[in-house]
């Protein structure tokens, strides 16, 4: 591991963004709020700040994007099709564990199944990450249920965690290790995994009450999920709550379903657009015709959160499709977010 | 930074959001957190509004039409040919229709352009006069023509009370909001014939027959004056004419009431109970479609003026507006009636105010809004319409007589095929421009993407219009017009675009007393009383339906949905909330009448079956859907299926007008 | 992108509509070549997977294929339901369709030789069947007694008239067919497609049954032959749904833990009765 002083940290910033668009938490001038986003200026970049209202997410996976572009010309039978691509190099500097264990479980979903997302490996290629311990928790937050915090265990081109005044940095590629190289960053010396384990230790004793508490019940709500012995009144319950709007699906790091669209242009080409969806939308799996496999708003929750905590789609991600990050709770209008539908069926189990 | 902080334009929630722009273009939309009201949530069209953002179906350019053909034309030729004809006009041949969807700035320009340049009072929106209504009544009840509080103490309330509509559908993030207020502690009580999602997540719902909500508040209030419940050192010390109220009481009779609106005694007194010892008491009601009648409103207003909590602090009535900009539409005067802050033309002082501050004569004759104008007005030669949102265009043929019809509008819509002039806008995200919210928040949405070069921001066509004929106009940015709005509307004296631009929103009256705007209207602040609203008439529409009964035994009303309210043709420029909408009307492709099991079993009708719905003047062939929704002897249709509309519902708008709480009294018959 | 150049995964590949046929009401069979012949040569299916169809300018949808793995002309068969396939029952001979795949599982053909086999098909049902009945036919004497039980609302319904004829030209070929309702000039069965299946002598043992059709027929056909004594592991159905990318990533075609593009859309009765959802 090295030492990454704070005066340093501009340094890495520069060099980072001498081959990539730098993204990362910053706050909002007038709400205060933090979000991940693209950085005009090296010192909007804030390593303290919470953990941002929106996963990076859309950086790999837009809330619309084109995929291709064809222009079919009826007359003379022509067909061009191209593929858009507009990608440039991104840094994604200060991502909490939890967002990146999101990102990866991306990785798996659209790079390790039986096929190979196209678009999404465009976007992923040319990434440079920076994941960010977090050295206190915050109020939302429940990584420790979920395995996915408060320090990332790998995924990361680089680690930073703040010890003392200064960031210890472990490396975790050859492209990281280059630009430590290059910064010409202080070895730490072996005792530094201690102290990184000291602080991670800190972190993990003062998460909520809610967070800890929760760590049991997230594995039994699992294995319930799993073997579907959910009373249905229970999902009608949460259902009940449901306002529709998806937002769940959207904040999600590691939610991912999408939707496709011909949009036709003004100057006669067709874009082939890719938009977030969600699966708690009636429409979601309504078929041409007049067949809705899928109708009532309690089973499309129930999917949701089988995706989310059950083991078979756990398989997916090699770990469970919740990462901890507390986001759906936030933003979700029916108060159904992760932890409270665990609460639901924690309720169910014990007969509160 | 890609993501850009606004406030969202669909309904009149006004939540706060992030636009992710990229290279001009919107490309997302995220909710902003630290929002005061909507605190980081959105609803599901608020999610999907850079796909409308986005469409290709925009105005780009302006034409004309000439020999029937639309000719696409420069701005400048638009409007210069826009002028000519104009300036032949007086105030009686012309009528405005305006959009409850444009900024205060678009809309302040466009009445003055009306009453200042035009002499015309003909000026309106298209529907929603529930808000309307709903503003005369607080303004002669409390001299305050909108929402008495806000959202920003709702968590404290110990009684919330939702009356008509589905404000799950319709607001959600209100009703999340309500929801959350339920969860810390609240008892939340539904008023609605129709078992709602608002409904489903309240503890109390009472389900009066429809037309009788009037009197379920009377009812309640009677009981609390009853049980002696009533504070009359607060009446005698704060409203003018209780004692007119008591009388009124006093004749009601309890038992006629128990039975007309089909409510239990004891659910009436649980309620009434449970209102008069909250301690923060807060009741809803939505002002579009779903509106309430003026003498629904009047009464709840009354139950609550009785129950002292109006004025102390104790809670308030907020209505609910379905439309972005609806309550900053009045505010800015958008009505035959009221001038820019609820001034009112019948007024000599007020007009003449008016013709100070705008150095001009004004009209002094009342107008009439353009609905009415298209119905009545022989003389009527030229339209003036903003951004219609609606697929459905009223009075289509007598439009057609018209021999100018200029449209303004940034999406394509059907009203363009019937102008003569179109000239383009800018979408919300293009402009400058301040939206009043519900709760009287008025936030300041920047520019965030540029439109073309032939598209200008409405204010500055106007501008251009009213120079052409010669009138002295000369508005450098929406912030000047926001300049001249704050010397003529007091509500709005002390808001300025640099105190908007570092806030998240300021509730009007924004004034010397309160710079930093006002949260609950309270006595101190108003100086004068407060009256009970009195309304004449007593007869309730069911006892008139008892006379109907036999030949139409139904009781049809009509409600929205989450993915189109109205037949907002905004939404259909989008995808997800489009698909939506289809996949809700793909078992019922020419529409639906939800009936309960009781009454389909009794008709022998099954799910799907085609009956023909017949009124007194329209009929119309829809599936029935059976639905644990609504009660027996009642009909329920949706408000947004394209087809009904024209075919059935605007056969009898006079009565829809009325809202929500009227019904049609209809019957049913199978088909084959 | 060449390496792997079948299936075919993003870009879609075009093709020319060569002929069109009217099948039935609302249902057309489009007959299409590649424009690329390296792709023409290379795209190879087996009987019950589906391909994604560019209507260009107006989107795509899934289509499961209805020809044969082996010597047969390459089409869709398509009924009119939504925005997209009303936009390709417009097209002419010559226009341009673009196709992404082929995709999904398929039905067992090297497993099932040897044993009988029985097709039950509703409407049209018979669309994704077809693939597996000509190719069976192809290599008929792999096979036990082969069987086709076939229903529709009305004569004027029932797909593929044309390769019937053929079909029933073929020896040792079983071939039933009802209608719902009796009509002048129909000399065959009269009722619904369970009713006729419950009739017949039909195999148990080594025997394997592919049944396709609405949900109500599917149903009760599987009834009867559950009745018959098959086996609900070697009863083979294909499920549609609704789907936006054919390659498992959209998860519009998810039911419980399975994706029908990737995992499907094949699937033994026994597997769909665990799904929990509807068919």
């Amino acid at each position: 591991m090295y030492w990454l002083e704070q005066s340093q940290v501009e340094m890495l910033l520069s060099k980072l963004a001498e081959n990539y668009e730098l993204f990362g938490p910053r706050r909002d001038e007038v709400s205060g709020e933090v979000i991940f986003d693209r950085l005009e200026d090296l010192h909007q970049l804030d390593l303290s700040a919470p953990i941002p209202y929106n996963p990076p997410k859309y950086i790999l996976f837009p809330h619309y994007e084109e995929i291709l572009k064809y222009r079919y010309n009826r007359k003379t039978k022509e067909v061009a099709i191209e593929r858009i691509n507009h990608l440039k190099p991104k840094a994604l500097v200060g991502l909490r564990a939890c967002d990146l264990n999101g990102l990866m479980c991306l990785d798996r979903f659209f790079l390790g199944q039986e096929f190979v997302d196209e678009i999404y490996l465009e976007h992923r290629k040319k990434l440079f990450l920076v994941s960010n311990t977090c050295v206190r928790p915050f109020p939302q937050c429940f990584c420790v249920c979920t395995d996915s915090g408060p320090a990332a265990r790998e995924g990361f081109d680089l680690d930073l965690t703040l010890a003392g005044e200064r960031y210890l940095v472990e490396v975790g590629s050859k492209k990281g290790q280059k630009m430590v190289e290059e910064l010409g960053l202080k070895e730490a010396g072996p005792e530094a995994a201690g102290w990184k384990k000291k602080v991670v230790d800190e972190s993990v004793s003062s998460f909520d009450a809610f967070a800890v508490e929760n760590k049991a019940w997230i594995s039994r709500a699992t294995n319930r999920l799993t073997t579907g012995f959910i009373k249905p009144e229970v999902w009608e319950f949460i259902g009940n709550q449901c306002f529709e709007c998806g937002a769940c699906s959207f904040v999600c790091p590691t939610c991912s379903c999408f939707n496709v669209e011909d949009v036709n242009r003004l100057d006669g080409t067709t874009d082939r657009v890719r938009t977030w969806d969600s699966c708690s939308f009636e429409g979601y799996t309504k078929m041409a015709g007049d067949h809705n496999p899928r109708k009532p708003v309690e089973d499309r929750r129930n999917k949701r959160f089988f995706c989310k905590l059950s083991y078979s789609q756990s398989k997916k991600y090699l770990r469970p499709g919740c990462v901890g990050c507390g986001r759906c709770a936030r933003v979700c209008p029916g108060d159904i977010g992760l932890p409270n539908v665990v609460t639901y069926i924690r309720r169910e189990i014990t007969g509160e | 930074m890609p993501y850009y902080r606004g406030v969202c334009n669909f309904c009149g929630t006004g939540c706060g959001h992030l636009l992710q722009v990229e290279e001009g273009r919107v490309r997302g939309v995220y909710p902003l957190p630290g929002h005061p009201l909507s605190q980081g949530r959105l609803c599901v069209r608020g999610w999907h509004i850079h796909e409308l953002l986005q469409t290709e179906e925009r105005i780009t350019g302006a034409f004309i039409r000439e020999n029937g053909q639309l000719r696409q034309v420069a701005l400048n030729e638009a409007l210069a040919y826009a002028a000519k004809k104009l300036q032949k006009l007086s105030g009686e041949e012309i009528a405005f229709l305006a959009s409850p969807r444009a900024s205060n700035e678009d809309n302040y320009l466009f009445g003055k352009f009306a009453r200042a340049v035009m002499k015309s009072n003909n000026l309106s929106l298209a529907s929603d006069a529930g808000q309307e209504e709903s503003a005369r009544v607080l303004l002669e009840g409390c001299g305050w023509p909108a929402a008495t509080d806000s959202l920003s103490r709702l968590k404290q309330a110990d009684f919330i009370l939702v009356a008509g509509g589905d404000l799950t559908r319709q607001n959600p993030i209100v009703a999340s909001e309500i929801h959350r207020a339920r969860r810390a502690g609240a008892f939340v009580a539904t008023i609605s014939p129709r078992k709602t999602q608002m409904a489903r997540l309240s503890r109390l719902h009472l389900r009066p027959a429809p037309g009788t909500m009037a009197l379920v508040f009377e009812a309640l209030a009677r009981i609390i004056y009853e049980e002696k419940k009533v504070d009359l050192e607060y009446l005698n010390k704060s409203t003018e004419n209780y004692q007119d109220y008591l009388n009124y009481l006093e004749k009601i009779n309890l038992e006629e009431i128990l039975d007309l609106t089909g409510i239990a005694r004891e659910a009436l007194t649980e309620l009434a109970g449970r209102l008069s010892s909250a301690k923060l008491a807060y009741v809803f009601y939505p002002t579009g479609v779903q509106s309430l009648d003026r003498r629904t409103m009047a009464a709840l207003f009354n139950l609550m003026l009785i129950t002292g909590k109006l004025g102390q602090g104790e809670g308030g009535i907020i209505p609910v507006a379905g439309l972005s900009n609806l309550l900053g539409s009045y505010d800015m005067g958008l009505s035959p009636d009221f001038l820019p802050g609820y001034l009112r033309v019948a007024d000599e002082n007020s007009c003449q105010k008016f013709e100070e501050l705008w150095q001009t004569k004004i009209n002094r004759t009342p107008g009439k809004s353009v609905s009415a104008n298209l119905a009545e007005n022989k003389s009527l030669r030229a339209l003036m319409v903003v951004d219609h949102d609606e697929e459905i265009i009223r009075n289509v043929s007598r439009i057609k007589e018209l021999e100018l019809v200029i449209y303004f509008g940034a999406y394509q819509n059907a009203f363009a095929r019937l102008a003569n002039v179109i000239i383009p806008r800018p979408s919300y995200a293009e402009a400058d421009g301040t939206y009043t919210n519900f709760e009287r928040r008025v936030q300041l949405n920047r520019q965030k993407v540029k439109p073309l070069a032939e598209v200008q921001p409405l204010w500055k066509t106007l501008s251009w219009l009213a120079q052409a004929l010669g009138h002295n106009w000369h508005y450098e940015s929406a912030e000047q017009v926001m300049a001249e709005i704050s010397r003529v509307v007091p509500q709005y004296s002390g808001l300025t675009y640099e105190k908007l631009d570092s806030s998240l929103g300021i509730k009007w009256p924004v004034d010397e007393r309160h710079p930093e705007g006002t949260d609950c209207l309270l006595l101190k602040q108003n100086n004068a009383k407060f009256r009970f609203v009195l309304e004449e008439k007593s007869l309730s529409q069911s006892a008139l339906f008892a006379e109907k009964s036999t030949n139409f035994p139904f009781k049809l009303t009509v409600g929205r949905s989450n993915y189109f309210w109205h037949q907002n043709s905004v939404m259909k420029r989008t995808f997800i909330p489009k698909r939506e909408y289809n996949a809700l009307l793909l078992l019922y492709p020419k529409g639906f009448v939800e009936i309960s099991a009781e009454d389909a079993s009794r008709l022998n009708l099954r799910e799907k079956q085609l009956v023909r719905l017949i009124s007194e003047s329209a009929e119309i062939t829809l599936a029935a859907r059976i639905s644990p929704d609504v009660l027996p002897g009642q009909l329920y249709i949706p408000y947004f299926v394209e087809e009904m509309i024209p075919e059935f519902l605007l056969r009898q708008v006079a009565e829809l007008e009325k809202n929500e709480e009227y019904f049609l009294p209809v019957k049913l018959e199978k088909v084959g | 992108m060449e390496s792997s150049l079948i299936p075919i995964v993003t870009v879609p590949e075009v093709a020319t509509v060569v002929e069109i046929r009217e099948e039935i009401d609302e249902v057309k069979t489009f007959y299409f070549n590649f424009d690329r012949q390296e792709i023409e040569q290379a795209f190879k299916i087996k009987s019950g997977q589906f391909i994604m169809c560019t209507v260009f300018g107006a989107g795509e949808f899934a289509v499961s294929l209805p020809f044969s793995p082996e010597n047969d002309r390459k089409h869709i068969s398509v009924r009119r339901v939504g925005k997209v396939t009303a936009a390709l029952h417009e097209l002419q001979p010559g226009d341009k369709i673009g196709i992404r795949g082929p995709f999904g599982n398929g039905f067992p053909f090297e497993e099932i030789k040897g044993k009988n086999v029985i097709y039950v098909a509703g409407g049209i049902g018979l669309i994704p069947l077809r693939s597996s009945i000509v190719h069976v036919l192809q290599h008929r004497p792999e096979f036990g007694r082969v069987i086709l039980v076939y229903g529709a609302r009305s004569s004027r319904d029932l797909m593929y008239k044309e390769s019937i004829r053929v079909w029933q030209a073929t020896e040792n070929f079983e071939t039933y067919f009802t209608i719902d309702r009796p009509e002048p000039g129909w000399n065959g069965e009269v009722g619904f497609v369970n009713q006729l299946v419950a009739k017949i002598n039909l195999p148990a043992e080594n025997t394997v049954a592919f049944v396709c059709g609405p949900p109500v027929m599917f149903n009760s056909v599987i009834k009867e032959l559950k009745l018959k004594g098959i086996k609900e592991e070697h009863i083979y159905s294909t499920l549609e749904r609704h789907m936006k990318c054919g390659i498992g990533k959209c998860q519009h075609c998810a039911i419980g833990r399975t994706l029908v593009c990737v995992d499907g859309p094949v699937y033994t009765y026994k597997q769909i009765k665990t799904l929990g959802e509807q068919i």
